[in-house]
Protein backbone atom coordinates (compact mmCIF):
# COMPACT_ATOMS: atom_id res chain seq x y z
CA UNK A 1 0.00 0.00 0.00
CA UNK A 2 2.80 2.37 0.93
CA UNK A 3 4.50 1.86 -2.43
CA UNK A 4 1.34 3.04 -4.18
CA UNK A 5 1.75 6.39 -2.44
CA UNK A 6 5.52 6.64 -2.75
CA UNK A 7 5.39 9.34 -5.43
CA UNK A 8 3.16 11.54 -3.27
CA UNK A 9 5.39 10.95 -0.24
CA UNK A 10 8.52 11.94 -2.18
CA UNK A 11 6.84 15.00 -3.72
CA UNK A 12 5.57 16.11 -0.30
CA UNK A 13 9.00 15.66 1.30
CA UNK A 14 10.64 17.67 -1.46
CA UNK A 15 8.01 20.38 -1.24
CA UNK A 16 8.79 20.68 2.46
CA UNK A 17 12.57 20.45 2.14
CA UNK A 18 12.99 22.62 -0.95
CA UNK A 19 15.96 21.45 -3.03
CA UNK A 20 17.36 18.27 -1.51
CA UNK A 21 19.47 15.20 -2.33
CA UNK A 22 18.16 11.67 -1.87
CA UNK A 23 19.50 11.22 1.67
CA UNK A 24 17.91 14.51 2.79
CA UNK A 25 14.60 13.50 1.17
CA UNK A 26 14.64 10.24 3.14
CA UNK A 27 15.49 12.08 6.37
CA UNK A 28 12.65 14.50 5.72
CA UNK A 29 10.21 11.62 5.17
CA UNK A 30 11.35 9.97 8.42
CA UNK A 31 11.13 13.22 10.36
CA UNK A 32 7.73 14.30 9.10
CA UNK A 33 6.17 10.83 9.36
CA UNK A 34 7.63 10.14 12.78
CA UNK A 35 9.48 7.15 11.29
CA UNK A 36 6.20 5.46 10.33
CA UNK A 37 7.30 4.50 6.83
CA UNK A 38 9.63 1.55 6.79
CA UNK A 39 10.66 1.35 3.14
CA UNK A 40 14.13 0.29 2.02
CA UNK A 41 15.90 3.63 1.53
CA UNK A 42 17.04 2.58 -1.93
CA UNK A 43 13.51 2.57 -3.31
CA UNK A 44 13.41 6.37 -3.06
CA UNK A 45 16.05 6.77 -5.78
CA UNK A 46 14.24 5.00 -8.66
CA UNK A 47 11.17 7.04 -7.63
CA UNK A 48 13.21 10.26 -7.84
CA UNK A 49 14.45 9.25 -11.31
CA UNK A 50 10.94 8.34 -12.44
CA UNK A 51 9.46 11.61 -11.17
CA UNK A 52 12.22 13.56 -12.88
CA UNK A 53 11.55 11.70 -16.13
CA UNK A 54 7.86 12.60 -15.77
CA UNK A 55 8.84 16.28 -15.46
CA UNK A 56 7.70 16.60 -11.85
CA UNK A 57 11.26 17.11 -10.54
CA UNK A 58 14.42 18.63 -11.90
CA UNK A 59 17.92 17.76 -10.76
CA UNK A 60 21.42 19.13 -10.84
CA UNK A 61 24.79 17.76 -9.76
CA UNK A 62 26.71 19.62 -7.08
CA UNK A 63 29.75 18.86 -4.96
CA UNK A 64 29.11 18.08 -1.30
CA UNK A 65 31.38 19.32 1.53
CA UNK A 66 32.83 15.79 1.58
CA UNK A 67 33.98 16.30 -2.02
CA UNK A 68 31.54 13.67 -3.34
CA UNK A 69 29.30 14.37 -6.32
CA UNK A 70 25.75 14.93 -5.13
CA UNK A 71 22.51 15.01 -7.10
CA UNK A 72 20.06 17.60 -5.82
CA UNK A 73 16.37 17.50 -6.74
CA UNK A 74 13.83 20.31 -6.88
CA UNK A 75 10.10 20.22 -7.44
CA UNK A 76 9.05 21.73 -10.78
CA UNK A 77 5.83 23.67 -11.38
CA UNK A 78 4.29 20.50 -12.79
CA UNK A 79 5.46 18.68 -9.64
CA UNK A 80 3.76 21.27 -7.43
CA UNK A 81 0.55 20.90 -9.42
CA UNK A 82 0.75 17.09 -9.24
CA UNK A 83 1.29 17.25 -5.47
CA UNK A 84 -1.72 19.56 -5.05
CA UNK A 85 -3.88 17.16 -7.10
CA UNK A 86 -2.74 14.09 -5.14
CA UNK A 87 -3.21 15.97 -1.88
CA UNK A 88 -6.83 16.77 -2.84
CA UNK A 89 -7.52 13.15 -3.84
CA UNK A 90 -5.92 11.87 -0.63
CA UNK A 91 -7.96 14.28 1.53
CA UNK A 92 -11.17 13.19 -0.20
CA UNK A 93 -10.28 9.52 0.36
CA UNK A 94 -9.24 10.12 3.95
CA UNK A 95 -12.46 12.08 4.73
CA UNK A 96 -14.54 9.32 3.15
CA UNK A 97 -12.85 6.63 5.26
CA UNK A 98 -13.10 8.79 8.39
CA UNK A 99 -16.83 9.22 7.73
CA UNK A 100 -17.22 5.50 7.25
CA UNK A 101 -15.43 4.66 10.46
CA UNK A 102 -17.04 7.40 12.56
CA UNK A 103 -19.03 5.97 15.44
CA UNK A 104 -17.86 2.42 14.82
CA UNK A 105 -15.44 0.34 16.82
CA UNK A 106 -14.08 -3.13 16.10
CA UNK A 107 -15.86 -5.99 17.87
CA UNK A 108 -13.73 -7.64 20.50
CA UNK A 109 -14.58 -11.23 19.50
CA UNK A 110 -15.62 -11.34 15.85
CA UNK A 111 -17.67 -14.44 14.96
CA UNK B 1 31.45 -3.32 2.08
CA UNK B 2 29.94 -0.22 0.46
CA UNK B 3 32.17 -0.61 -2.60
CA UNK B 4 31.09 -4.25 -2.95
CA UNK B 5 27.45 -3.21 -2.73
CA UNK B 6 28.00 -0.49 -5.36
CA UNK B 7 29.76 -3.03 -7.61
CA UNK B 8 26.77 -5.39 -7.44
CA UNK B 9 24.28 -2.57 -8.07
CA UNK B 10 26.15 -1.12 -11.04
CA UNK B 11 26.88 -4.56 -12.53
CA UNK B 12 23.15 -5.23 -12.64
CA UNK B 13 22.68 -1.97 -14.55
CA UNK B 14 25.51 -2.61 -16.99
CA UNK B 15 23.11 -2.61 -19.94
CA UNK B 16 22.76 1.17 -19.43
CA UNK B 17 26.26 2.52 -18.80
CA UNK B 18 25.30 6.16 -18.24
CA UNK B 19 22.56 5.20 -15.76
CA UNK B 20 24.95 2.79 -14.06
CA UNK B 21 27.59 5.53 -13.57
CA UNK B 22 25.05 8.05 -12.36
CA UNK B 23 23.41 5.60 -9.93
CA UNK B 24 26.80 4.63 -8.50
CA UNK B 25 27.69 8.25 -7.69
CA UNK B 26 24.28 8.98 -6.23
CA UNK B 27 24.09 5.84 -4.10
CA UNK B 28 27.73 6.20 -2.95
CA UNK B 29 26.91 9.69 -1.71
CA UNK B 30 23.90 8.32 0.19
CA UNK B 31 25.71 5.39 1.78
CA UNK B 32 28.77 7.37 2.87
CA UNK B 33 26.54 10.08 4.31
CA UNK B 34 24.65 7.41 6.24
CA UNK B 35 27.99 6.10 7.59
CA UNK B 36 29.05 9.64 8.56
CA UNK B 37 25.76 10.13 10.43
CA UNK B 38 26.24 6.91 12.42
CA UNK B 39 27.05 7.53 16.09
CA UNK B 40 28.13 3.98 17.03
CA UNK B 41 31.81 4.62 16.32
CA UNK B 42 32.09 1.22 14.65
CA UNK B 43 32.74 1.96 10.97
CA UNK B 44 32.25 -1.65 9.85
CA UNK B 45 28.88 -1.85 11.60
CA UNK B 46 27.92 1.59 10.23
CA UNK B 47 28.64 0.44 6.67
CA UNK B 48 26.74 -2.81 7.21
CA UNK B 49 23.76 -0.89 8.57
CA UNK B 50 23.81 1.65 5.73
CA UNK B 51 23.81 -1.14 3.13
CA UNK B 52 21.09 -3.09 4.95
CA UNK B 53 18.86 0.01 5.19
CA UNK B 54 19.33 0.72 1.51
CA UNK B 55 17.82 -2.60 0.47
CA UNK B 56 18.62 -5.51 -1.83
CA UNK B 57 20.87 -4.35 -4.68
CA UNK B 58 19.12 -6.47 -7.34
CA UNK B 59 15.67 -5.26 -6.29
CA UNK B 60 16.80 -1.62 -6.41
CA UNK B 61 18.52 -2.24 -9.78
CA UNK B 62 15.29 -3.74 -11.14
CA UNK B 63 13.40 -0.55 -10.22
CA UNK B 64 16.05 1.60 -11.92
CA UNK B 65 15.93 -0.71 -14.95
CA UNK B 66 12.20 -0.06 -15.40
CA UNK B 67 12.79 3.71 -15.43
CA UNK B 68 15.63 3.23 -17.93
CA UNK B 69 13.47 1.01 -20.13
CA UNK B 70 10.67 3.59 -20.15
CA UNK B 71 13.16 6.30 -21.12
CA UNK B 72 14.64 4.25 -23.95
CA UNK B 73 11.29 3.14 -25.33
CA UNK B 74 10.23 6.81 -25.51
CA UNK B 75 13.47 7.62 -27.28
CA UNK B 76 12.82 4.78 -29.73
CA UNK B 77 9.43 6.36 -30.47
CA UNK B 78 11.11 9.67 -31.25
CA UNK B 79 13.81 7.89 -33.30
CA UNK B 80 11.09 6.21 -35.39
CA UNK B 81 9.64 9.60 -36.29
CA UNK B 82 13.05 11.14 -37.05
CA UNK B 83 13.98 8.18 -39.24
CA UNK B 84 10.72 8.46 -41.20
CA UNK B 85 11.29 12.21 -41.73
CA UNK B 86 14.91 11.56 -42.84
CA UNK B 87 13.79 8.92 -45.35
CA UNK B 88 11.19 11.37 -46.69
CA UNK B 89 13.81 14.12 -47.12
CA UNK B 90 16.23 11.73 -48.88
CA UNK B 91 13.41 10.53 -51.14
CA UNK B 92 12.37 14.07 -52.07
CA UNK B 93 15.97 15.14 -52.66
CA UNK B 94 16.43 12.24 -55.09
CA UNK B 95 13.23 13.04 -56.99
CA UNK B 96 14.26 16.72 -57.20
CA UNK B 97 17.64 15.60 -58.55
CA UNK B 98 15.99 13.45 -61.23
CA UNK B 99 13.87 16.46 -62.26
CA UNK B 100 16.90 18.74 -62.37
CA UNK B 101 18.86 16.19 -64.40
CA UNK B 102 15.79 15.43 -66.54
CA UNK B 103 16.18 11.73 -65.84
CA UNK B 104 13.09 9.58 -66.39
CA UNK B 105 12.26 5.86 -66.42
CA UNK B 106 12.47 4.45 -69.95
CA UNK B 107 9.15 3.74 -71.71
CA UNK B 108 9.47 -0.06 -71.59
CA UNK B 109 9.99 0.01 -67.77
CA UNK B 110 7.31 2.61 -67.03
CA UNK B 111 4.51 0.11 -66.24
CA UNK B 112 6.69 -1.72 -63.70
CA UNK B 113 7.82 1.64 -62.35
CA UNK B 114 4.29 2.91 -61.69
CA UNK B 115 3.45 -0.30 -59.76
CA UNK B 116 6.55 0.13 -57.60
CA UNK B 117 5.71 3.81 -57.04
CA UNK B 118 2.24 2.81 -55.75
CA UNK B 119 3.74 0.24 -53.36
CA UNK B 120 6.33 2.80 -52.25
CA UNK B 121 3.74 5.50 -51.60
CA UNK B 122 1.35 3.34 -49.58
CA UNK B 123 4.13 1.62 -47.63
CA UNK B 124 5.58 5.00 -46.69
CA UNK B 125 2.18 6.41 -45.70
CA UNK B 126 1.57 3.31 -43.61
CA UNK B 127 4.93 3.74 -41.86
CA UNK B 128 4.09 7.41 -41.10
CA UNK B 129 0.67 6.55 -39.63
CA UNK B 130 1.91 3.58 -37.58
CA UNK B 131 5.12 5.35 -36.50
CA UNK B 132 3.13 8.36 -35.34
CA UNK B 133 0.70 6.05 -33.57
CA UNK B 134 3.58 4.29 -31.78
CA UNK B 135 5.10 7.58 -30.68
CA UNK B 136 1.79 8.99 -29.40
CA UNK B 137 1.06 5.69 -27.64
CA UNK B 138 4.34 5.50 -25.73
CA UNK B 139 4.46 9.23 -24.92
CA UNK B 140 0.95 9.19 -23.50
CA UNK B 141 1.68 6.33 -21.05
CA UNK B 142 2.71 7.02 -17.47
CA UNK B 143 6.22 5.94 -16.50
CA UNK B 144 5.63 2.60 -14.75
CA UNK B 145 6.73 1.83 -11.22
CA UNK B 146 7.34 -1.87 -11.90
CA UNK B 147 7.79 -4.37 -14.71
CA UNK B 148 4.29 -5.66 -14.10
CA UNK B 149 1.89 -7.40 -16.53
CA UNK B 150 0.26 -4.05 -17.46
CA UNK B 151 3.64 -2.59 -18.44
CA UNK B 152 4.55 -5.75 -20.34
CA UNK B 153 1.33 -5.42 -22.36
CA UNK B 154 2.12 -1.78 -23.00
CA UNK B 155 5.60 -2.67 -24.26
CA UNK B 156 4.25 -5.47 -26.47
CA UNK B 157 1.85 -3.00 -28.15
CA UNK B 158 4.66 -0.52 -28.62
CA UNK B 159 6.96 -3.17 -30.15
CA UNK B 160 4.15 -4.22 -32.45
CA UNK B 161 3.61 -0.65 -33.65
CA UNK B 162 7.33 0.06 -34.02
CA UNK B 163 7.93 -3.26 -35.77
CA UNK B 164 5.07 -2.63 -38.20
CA UNK B 165 6.32 0.92 -38.89
CA UNK B 166 9.86 -0.40 -39.50
CA UNK B 167 8.57 -3.15 -41.81
CA UNK B 168 6.45 -0.68 -43.83
CA UNK B 169 9.41 1.70 -44.03
CA UNK B 170 11.69 -1.15 -45.17
CA UNK B 171 9.21 -2.00 -47.96
CA UNK B 172 9.18 1.67 -48.97
CA UNK B 173 12.98 1.85 -49.01
CA UNK B 174 13.26 -1.40 -51.01
CA UNK B 175 10.75 0.08 -53.48
CA UNK B 176 12.90 3.21 -53.66
CA UNK B 177 15.92 1.04 -54.42
CA UNK B 178 14.04 -0.71 -57.23
CA UNK B 179 12.88 2.65 -58.60
CA UNK B 180 16.42 4.01 -58.44
CA UNK B 181 17.68 0.96 -60.34
CA UNK B 182 14.93 1.44 -62.97
CA UNK B 183 15.68 5.14 -63.20
CA UNK B 184 19.39 4.67 -63.69
CA UNK B 185 19.22 1.60 -65.90
CA UNK B 186 20.43 2.24 -69.40
CA UNK B 187 22.30 5.40 -68.44
CA UNK B 188 26.07 5.36 -68.38
CA UNK B 189 28.00 5.42 -65.12
CA UNK B 190 28.71 9.04 -64.16
CA UNK B 191 28.93 11.50 -61.31
CA UNK B 192 25.17 12.05 -61.69
CA UNK B 193 24.70 8.70 -59.97
CA UNK B 194 26.22 10.03 -56.80
CA UNK B 195 23.12 11.85 -55.46
CA UNK B 196 20.63 8.97 -55.99
CA UNK B 197 23.07 6.43 -54.57
CA UNK B 198 23.91 8.64 -51.61
CA UNK B 199 20.23 9.27 -50.87
CA UNK B 200 19.55 5.51 -51.10
CA UNK B 201 22.44 4.86 -48.71
CA UNK B 202 20.91 7.40 -46.26
CA UNK B 203 17.55 5.63 -46.45
CA UNK B 204 19.13 2.23 -45.81
CA UNK B 205 21.12 3.57 -42.85
CA UNK B 206 17.94 5.17 -41.44
CA UNK B 207 16.07 1.85 -41.56
CA UNK B 208 19.10 0.15 -39.97
CA UNK B 209 19.11 2.72 -37.15
CA UNK B 210 15.41 2.18 -36.49
CA UNK B 211 15.76 -1.61 -36.38
CA UNK B 212 18.79 -1.31 -34.11
CA UNK B 213 16.86 1.03 -31.76
CA UNK B 214 13.93 -1.37 -31.54
CA UNK B 215 16.32 -4.25 -30.91
CA UNK B 216 18.07 -2.21 -28.20
CA UNK B 217 14.78 -1.62 -26.37
CA UNK B 218 13.90 -5.32 -26.73
CA UNK B 219 17.26 -6.30 -25.17
CA UNK B 220 16.72 -3.85 -22.30
CA UNK B 221 13.25 -5.27 -21.77
CA UNK B 222 14.78 -8.77 -21.58
CA UNK B 223 17.42 -7.58 -19.07
CA UNK B 224 14.75 -5.87 -16.97
CA UNK B 225 12.58 -9.00 -17.05
CA UNK B 226 15.56 -11.12 -15.94
CA UNK B 227 16.29 -8.72 -13.07
CA UNK B 228 12.67 -8.69 -11.97
CA UNK B 229 12.31 -12.46 -12.01
CA UNK B 230 15.23 -13.16 -9.70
Amino acid sequence: MLKGHLDMIVLAALAAAGSAHGYAVIEEIKRRSGGAFDLPEGTIYPALHRLERAGLLSSRWTTADSGRRRRVYTLTKAGNRALAERHAVWRQFSDAIAGLLAGTRPRENPA
Amino acid sequence: MIENYLDVLTRELDFDRSLSRCVRQEVADHLWEAVAADRSGDSFEAERQAVANFGDARAIAAEFAVVSLARHSRRAGIAALLVIVSVFVAMKARVAWYAAMQLAISDDLRAAGSLVITIDRYAFLLSVVIGLGGWIYIQSRRIPTAFDPAYRRQLRRFFLLCGAAAAALAVSVISDAVLTALQLSGTGLSAEFLVPILSMAIELVCVGILISRIRGVALRAASTAALTQT
